[in-house]
């Protein structure tokens, strides 16, 4: 477990296998929530976590290859890719500079 | 816009009366038409199936994306997406899906597509038109990526 203060994620990363299908679309979103407040959105695949994420979003079976791919990240797991509840926390977390866990 | 979208999506790679008895035989469809159109090799059918395996491609109203793993990358020849709808629904581990849009991507060409995708998703209403779509024309508007204006 990791934490981070929703003021610090300046990179939040969304990985999937392949950073073809579903990380793309959940980006997209994330892309558009936290646009205004400067945050960069990148989608990747779980194997290439970039070193300068501070928040990775993935889905939650993948989370074990998340993890040892970045293991000192917060991991926002998701179950589905529209509309999930810990992606709304995370945006939260990023408006009101709230403490993020994960 | 439009350019865009007609090159990843050519009106060939849209199908809107397909039947398959369950999911792996919708996904298999799926890849038919990518291979079809030239965008994938035949294996990358199988890296598909593998990845449905790891995790559900169902991403909500009815709507599932079909797309293949990692290391079936390689078996992408150009970015390219396909539209399937089974009017008759296909059980998607639970779920039921009307429409698949099929992914091979070896770059970032199909993301605004996908995210024109994800806002359909968050609207019942265009959600519901894409699954009732009889039309190619229909699947075209609906997406093809809106400027925001927001």
């Amino acid at each position: 477990m990791a934490n981070i203060k929703g003021s610090d994620i300046q990179k939040v990363v969304v990985a999937c296998d392949a950073g073809m299908g579903s990380s793309v679309m959940l980006a997209s979103q994330l892309r558009r929530q936290l646009k205004k407040h400067r945050v960069t959105v990148e989608h990747t695949p779980v194997n290439s976590i970039p070193a300068d994420a501070d928040v990775v979003v993935c889905h939650a079976g993948l989370v074990a290859r998340a993890r040892g791919s970045a293991p000192d990240k917060v991991i926002v797991p998701v179950q589905v890719f529209i509309g999930d509840p810990a992606v709304a926390r995370l945006v939260k977390a990023v408006e009101t500079g709230g403490e993020l866990d994960g | 816009m439009a350019e865009g979208l007609g090159a990843l999506l050519e009106p060939a790679a849209i199908r809107l009366a397909e039947t398959a008895t369950d999911r792996d035989a919708a996904i298999r469809r799926c890849g038919e038409v990518l291979v079809e159109v030239g965008a994938v090799a035949p294996a990358y059918v199988a890296a598909m199936l593998d990845r449905e395996q790891s995790v559900s491609t169902y991403v909500g109203e009815g709507v599932a994306i079909p797309h293949g793993t990692l290391a079936g990358k390689e078996t992408v020849l150009r970015d390219a997406l396909a539209v399937l709808r089974f009017p008759d629904g296909v059980d998607w581990g639970g779920q039921p899906v009307t429409v698949c849009v099929a992914i091979a991507a070896r770059g970032d060409g199909h993301v605004e597509v996908l995210g024109e995708l994800a806002q359909i998703l968050l609207d019942p209403d265009r959600a519901a038109a894409l699954r009732a779509a009889t039309d190619q024309a229909t699947v075209y508007d609906l997406l093809t990526p809106i400027e925001e204006t927001a």
